[in-house]
């Protein structure tokens, strides 16, 4: 028991850390990212900020297809994306997405969240 | 065809003396049995084969945490160092079972206990009193207009656990005065003392977050 947890949250971890390091490092929205926060009011409730989402990064490693128009309409603000949704496998925790081991785990908020309260 | 082939059938050799010191180990735990009721339609050859079948839970040894044979993946016969001293486990025999998994195939300690699989002691003294599991669900409302309710489950928890492990030091028992946070929970706080360690990962988010919340009509 103990050891298969243990071995999976490597995993998650490693995937974290190699998917996020690179991409995570500032939480200026550069060049490429999209700042979401339609849902201010409820994310400050929650003790967190606006995402900045880099979309320069999924370009890179995806096709604009793997994402448009199946997951996210590909125009600002017209995605409904809320925690609960994510938590049920639409948005960003799709199933090969943040709901899997090929990229970090959605209780990372500080990955996806600005201003994280209590993040280490 | 040289050396390095001679090399090779000796490599063999010690593999399949291997094999047969533990299919010997194993036939003399009792898959003679097994081999008998299975093998109704008279193959001859057949039953031996079967008997080092790894994909059949009672020819496999196992060995526990130091090394030591801790028994066959058969349940009903654990002849093993673990056993006589009444604890021990042995994780790679529980692999082996056909418990419940939960969607990252992990076993799904929860659900055994719904579906009355197994049976543990309350405890290692026998004149310990049992106490009955605490039927109570405290709703645990989450931060956020649109995140699920979490439903904390006490009875689950008191199968497994005394009120003293979790009152007062993790939780104070009284609804919503704990000021709990996700944040706090994945850096070990709260449920994340146990959740992610010993008991399910926090991946499953909607095992806890389990209550529908109804979204602010306003917006949308
Ligand atoms: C990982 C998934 C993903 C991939 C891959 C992806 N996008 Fe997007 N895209 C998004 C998200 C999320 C948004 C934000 C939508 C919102 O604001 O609700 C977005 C927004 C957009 C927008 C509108 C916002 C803007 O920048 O003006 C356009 C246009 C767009 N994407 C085009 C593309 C193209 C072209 C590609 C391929 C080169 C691509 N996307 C690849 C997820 C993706
Ligand atoms: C994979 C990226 C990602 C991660 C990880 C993530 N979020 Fe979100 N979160 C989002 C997106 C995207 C939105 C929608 C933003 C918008 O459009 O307003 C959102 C919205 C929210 C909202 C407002 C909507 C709602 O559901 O109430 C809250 C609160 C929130 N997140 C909290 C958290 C917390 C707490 C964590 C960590 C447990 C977390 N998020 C982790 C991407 C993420
Ligand atoms: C072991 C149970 C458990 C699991 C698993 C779990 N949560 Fe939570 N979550 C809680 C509790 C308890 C709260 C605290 C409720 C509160 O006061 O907001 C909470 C709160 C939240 C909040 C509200 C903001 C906050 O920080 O309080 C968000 C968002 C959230 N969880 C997201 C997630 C996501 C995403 C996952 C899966 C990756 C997840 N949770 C998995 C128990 C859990
Ligand atoms: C695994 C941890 C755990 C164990 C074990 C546990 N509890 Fe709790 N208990 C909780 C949590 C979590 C809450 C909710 C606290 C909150 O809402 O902030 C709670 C709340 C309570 C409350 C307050 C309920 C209310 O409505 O205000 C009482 C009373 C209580 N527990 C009694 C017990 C008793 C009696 C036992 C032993 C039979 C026990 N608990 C064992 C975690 C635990
Ligand atoms: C002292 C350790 C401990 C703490 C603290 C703890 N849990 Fe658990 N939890 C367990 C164990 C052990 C199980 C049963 C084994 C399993 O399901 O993995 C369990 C099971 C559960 C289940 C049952 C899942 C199912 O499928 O029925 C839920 C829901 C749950 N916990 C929620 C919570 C929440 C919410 C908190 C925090 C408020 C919490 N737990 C805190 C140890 C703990």
């Amino acid at each position: 028991m103990r050891q298969s947890y243990a071995l999976i949250t490597c995993a998650i971890m490693a995937a974290s850390v190699m998917f996020c390091g690179a991409a995570f490092a500032a939480h200026e929205p550069g060049p490429g990212k999209l700042v979401l926060d339609s849902k201010a009011a409820s994310m400050s409730k929650a003790g967190v900020g606006p995402v900045v989402f880099p979309h320069d990064l999924h370009k890179q490693n995806l096709k604009c297809s793997e994402c448009h128009p199946n997951i996210f309409k590909d125009q600002s603000k017209a995605n409904d994306i809320s925690m609960k949704k994510n938590m049920e496998g639409q948005f960003c925790g799709s199933p090969n997405c943040h709901n899997s081991p090929k990229a970090f785990p959605l209780y990372q908020c500080a990955n996806c969240h600005t201003n994280v309260k209590g993040a280490k | 065809m040289k050396a390095s082939s001679t090399r090779n059938v000796l490599k063999v050799a010690l593999l399949s003396l291997v094999a047969v010191v533990g299919l010997s180990m194993t036939c003399s735990i009792g898959v003679a049995e097994s081999a008998t009721a299975k093998s109704g339609k008279g193959d001859a050859a057949k039953p031996a084969e079967k008997v080092i079948d790894p994909t059949d839970v009672n020819s496999v040894i196992y060995l526990d945490t130091s090394g030591k044979p801790a028994g066959v993946g058969d349940p009903n016969r654990p002849p093993s160092v673990a056993y006589r001293a009444g604890r021990g486990w042995h994780p790679a025999a529980l692999s082996a079972t056909n418990l419940p998994r939960d969607r990252y195939g992990l076993i799904n300690w929860a659900q055994i206990v719904r579906d009355n699989l197994i049976k543990p002691r309350p405890s290692l003294d026998p004149t310990e009193e049992e106490m009955d599991p605490l039927d109570m669900d405290v709703l645990i409302e989450a931060k956020g207009d649109y995140v699920d309710n979490v439903i904390y489950p006490h009875k689950i928890h008191t199968y497994w656990l005394k009120c003293e492990v979790c009152h007062p030091q993790i939780f104070i028992p009284a609804q919503g005065q704990n000021n709990i946070t996700m944040v706090g929970i994945v850096n070990g706080q709260w449920c994340g003392r146990c959740h992610s360690k010993i008991a399910f990962p926090l991946t499953d988010c909607k095992r806890c977050h389990s209550s529908p919340k109804k979204p602010p009509e306003a917006k949308k």
